[in-house]
């Protein structure tokens, strides 16, 4: 098709999928290695890389899923790590995944791509978008004008699967070229001449360089030396001063005044007037007053599916009728006549067993719930409904002094605030990661727990309910307000794109939420079963009992609540969703009362979320500041449950 | 403006204001010698011109350097803001071809062709825009410092715009480079047209078949002409 250098691909090299976000790089990633990443409709899923193989005519090659990015020259955290695979990997060959229906959007970054010297090939995703668009694109003098193939794919659907499978055997060198100006192409060279060899063409890198990229510095100094770094600093103040604008923006202006000419030449708009039901809804849902009842409708649907069929139906039916009526009694029945001894008995079946409360808990009332729940969060990100409730509550956050884009880390707690802890990179500041970060330990509780507790106060009543979700946002509102009054820094822009509303495609629920119970089954079920070995070994060598009268003070005097308590507070030092489980059970029990119900759940929903959390806080924010956050957290918690029942008290009001 | 001038003063006039332009922009990229301007200048007396203009107390000479002197910089900043503010207008307004922009404004440049008021009228009328179409900076007038809005002007922020309107952007001020390129990345560059689709809870934009939410800080840092 084209007179460009083509080559065969060898085994074992390297293939990197890029692109601009939310243009369906898992989905292709997932398609061409049999390996599920995270899918969903909404940028910034993806922010940390994913490998796996693929299968090429009997040889097996690696596959690299990277976080979307808009250009090359990283803002943020999530986008340095794809920039650094393709500095450092050695990549035999880049896929970059365009939107059809946007490639003045793509096409910047397959210019950058060209401009390192790296094999590429293009897909067009999404085509029946285009298509639907009345936007044509002919695919054939697109491929002449970029020099590489160029694949059109509905990835959701498989199509154009084959095409691309066949496309990879190939290396394509691309061949288009940009010519910057006298100014910026003499400073190019310069620079061209100081850099070291690597992966990527010295062109490319001395274009980052002359832009203004800070996030080279590091790799820079590994491999040349300090007065090479300052001359290459001093070319690049010497460009600038010629521009009175950034040149990394004359850069980007360059870039893109090419990619409309190409779009100019290749692609044909026939306007069509599209009126499907999506894009009212679409609209309607980040307007600023539909918006509203949309919001109360979503989280209606989001009670009644996960809080009352998952929390109350499905879980009544586990554990009173599979785990109380059958495997309970019968295992009981079985230890009591088999296991002569009672500590072996009580491990099992003992109070603190591991059958009768790790398994009864996890699988019979945590289970069903975020089941339900992972599969309408599930609905809820592959429709693009996120990034809307992101627009109706960003004034909230700019009225504590962050940014809108903190909403999506901390919606998409809801389901896992460790994810979303790793989610906080697409802030661009630290100040806000940092922020963001406590918030989420703090008071996001996530799909397990939100379950539970939704299931709890379900069979209380409904201004408990309010009560708790009330006092829980005003906390995390004026904790994020206070943070950002105390944390100096910047705020990151709020400017993100909004993903079309889409019908979510089944399969891809089915196996997000599939793969997500395994997370949990394999996650948070051993711990459950860690944290009543725990209790079991407390209670077995007498300190549980000491431990429960240390804490009378607290738990009984100032808290209100019964002894017993204790336990939920000590195993949802493992995992809150854990605590929230035993406070269940406790409350289930006839133990508490609504206002200690109201009590205990504040209480615990500003616990640590998990382990596996407090471990990405470490590795993401460093253990000075976890340590600084967890100090805080579990005090704090403490306080604001007493002074919620004191509050009770001293009014005598009775909930 | 003095219309009772002989041509042979206007004449003169137009010399140093030539030189005094020339100056402007050597010293903007970097600095100004007189070989560097003697090589440039068009002017064939360039050498003479410069003495003159030094004992007129317009620029002074210092071992081979040249700067300006208080009167000549205010003289020298309002010629370069007439010619950039008529670049302005001439691509927004009229757009008028890149090619034959430059020479429209050599000549409108002048004192005796643009008073003024009549700059400070355009200039209000465009925006107040910091830059000119190739990105160097105007410099500021008084209308600009009162930022006056007597003249209902063609360019404005995007947040002064209605929803549902259909505007091409024009140029970005903002003082944080970071904001630029990051707008740029997303497509938000001159030239390219965009549509508001709503401005509350955050401003909603439509570029092509992107929709992009921006909070009223940014949004009022883009300033956009209406599409006729």
């Amino acid at each position: 098709m084209h007179s460009h250098a083509t080559e065969t691909l060898k085994k074992g090299e390297k293939i990197v999928i890029v692109g601009n976000p939310n243009v369906g790089k898992s989905v292709i990633f997932g398609l061409l290695t049999g390996r599920y990443a995270t899918v969903s409709n909404y940028p910034g899923t993806t922010v940390t890389i994913t490998g796996g193989s693929c299968n090429l005519g009997g040889n097996s090659f690696p596959v690299i899923d990277t976080p979307g990015i808009n250009t090359l020259i990283p803002m943020s955290e999530d986008e340095v790590v794809t920039r650094d695979i393709l500095l450092n990997e050695s990549i035999k060959l880049v896929v970059q995944v365009l939107d059809s229906k946007n490639l003045s959007r793509g096409l910047p970054i397959t210019i950058q791509l060209a401009e390192m010297g790296l094999p590429f090939i293009l897909v067009l995703n999404m085509w029946d978008e285009a298509n639907s668009r009345g936007i044509n694109i002919d695919v054939k003098r697109l491929a002449s004008a970029m020099g590489t193939f160029i694949i059109p794919t509905i990835a959701v659907e498989k199509k154009g699967l084959k095409e691309l499978r066949d496309a990879l055997s190939e290396k394509k060198y691309p061949s288009i070229l940009i010519n910057y100006g006298s100014v910026i192409e003499e400073g190019i060279k310069e620079i061209e001449n100081i850099l070291p060899e690597s992966n990527i063409s010295r062109r490319a890198i001395a274009l980052m360089l002359l832009a203004g990229d800070e996030s080279l510095k590091s790799w820079l100094k590994r491999l040349i030396n300090y007065p090479d770094i300052t001359r290459i600093e001093s070319v690049r103040r010497e460009v600038q001063e010629k521009f009175f604008e950034p040149v990394g923006y004359l850069i980007n202006q360059i870039r893109s005044k090419r990619c409309d000419k190409i779009i100019a030449d290749t692609v044909v708009k026939n306007r069509i007037e599209r009126n499907a039901i999506t894009i009212h809804l679409g609209n309607w849902a980040m307007h600023p007053v539909w918006g509203i009842p949309v919001l109360l409708v979503v989280l209606i649907l989001l009670y009644e599916f996960v809080g009352v069929l998952g929390a109350q139906t499905l879980s009544e039916l586990l554990e009173d009728g599979l785990f109380g009526g059958y495997i309970n009694p019968y295992i009981t029945m079985w230890a009591d006549s088999f296991i002569q001894d009672s500590f072996f008995r009580d491990l099992f079946v003992g109070e603190y067993g591991i059958i009768t409360m790790a398994l009864t808990y996890s699988i019979a009332i945590i289970l069903p719930i975020v089941g339900t729940f992972f599969i309408a969060f599930g609905i809820l990100e592959d429709s693009g409904y996120l990034p809307r409730l992101a627009i109706m509550v960003h004034k909230i956050f700019k009225s504590m002094g962050l940014s809108g884009k903190a909403v999506l880390p901390m919606v998409l707690g809801l389901g896992c605030d460790t994810m979303a802890t790793l989610t906080a990179r697409i802030m661009e500041t630290r100040r806000e990661r940092i922020i963001v970060t406590l918030l989420l330990a703090l008071g996001v509780p996530c799909s397990a727990q939100l379950g539970v507790i939704l299931g709890m106060l379900g069979g209380v009543s409904f201004i408990v309910t309010i009560l708790w979700a009330g006092i829980i946002t005003l906390i995390l509102f004026l904790v994020g307000l206070l943070a950002s009054k105390l944390i100096k820094g910047d705020t990151s822009d709020f400017v993100f794109d909004i993903p079309p509303l889409r019908v979510p495609v089944l399969s891809n629920i089915i196996i997000k939420t599939l793969s997500r119970i395994n997370w949990y089954l394999k996650e948070a079920v051993p711990l459950f079963i860690v944290g009543t070995l725990i209790l079991f070994t407390l209670d077995k060598i007498g300190v549980l009992k000491t431990i429960e009268v240390i804490a009378s003070p607290l738990v009984v005097n100032f808290l209100g609540l019964p002894q017993k308590a204790t336990d939920a507070f000590l195993i949802g030092f493992l995992r809150r969703d854990y605590g929230a489980a035993g406070l269940y059970a406790l409350s289930e029990a006839g133990l508490l009362n609504p206002n200690q119900i109201l009590v205990s759940l504040v209480t615990i929903t500003l616990f640590v979320p998990c382990v596996a959390n407090l471990l990405v806080m470490i590795k993401e924010r460093g253990s000075k500041t976890t340590i600084a956050i967890v100090a805080f957290i579990f005090p704090f918690a403490f306080i604001v449950g007493g002074v919620i029942n004191f509050v009770l008290n001293i009014f005598g009001i009775k909930l | 403006m003095d219309y009772h001038r002989s041509k042979e003063e206007i004449f003169e006039e137009d010399r140093i204001e030539e030189m005094l332009e020339l100056l402007w922009m050597a010293i903007e990229e970097g600095g100004a010698t007189i070989d560097k301007i003697t090589k440039r200048s068009e002017d064939p007396q360039a050498a003479y011109l410069l003495k003159d203009m030094e004992s007129a107390g317009l620029i002074s000479l210092n071992s081979g350097r040249i700067t300006f002197r208080e009167t000549g910089e205010k003289r020298a900043g309002e010629i370069i803001r007439r010619h950039r503010i008529a670049e302005r207008l001439l691509s927004e307004v009229f757009e008028v071809e890149e090619k034959e922009i430059e020479e429209h404004a050599c000549e409108l440049e002048h004192s005796h062709v643009l008073g003024q008021s009549v700059v400070n009228s355009i200039c209000t009328f465009l925006g107040h825009p910091p830059t000119c179409p190739h990105g160097r900076p105007i410099p500021k007038g008084d209308c600009c410092r009162k930022f006056s809005l007597e003249v209902k002007p063609l360019v404005g922020s995007l947040t002064d715009l209605q929803v549902g309107e259909e505007v091409k952007i024009v140029f970005i001020s903002t003082k944080y480079h970071a904001r630029l390129d990051r707008l740029s990345s997303l497509g938000i560059i001159p030239g390219n047209i965009i549509k508001l689709h709503q401005k509350q809870p955050t401003y909603v934009i439509r570029i092509g078949e992107t929709e992009l939410a921006l909070d009223s800080d940014l949004a009022k840092d883009i300033f956009v002409k209406k599409t006729s």
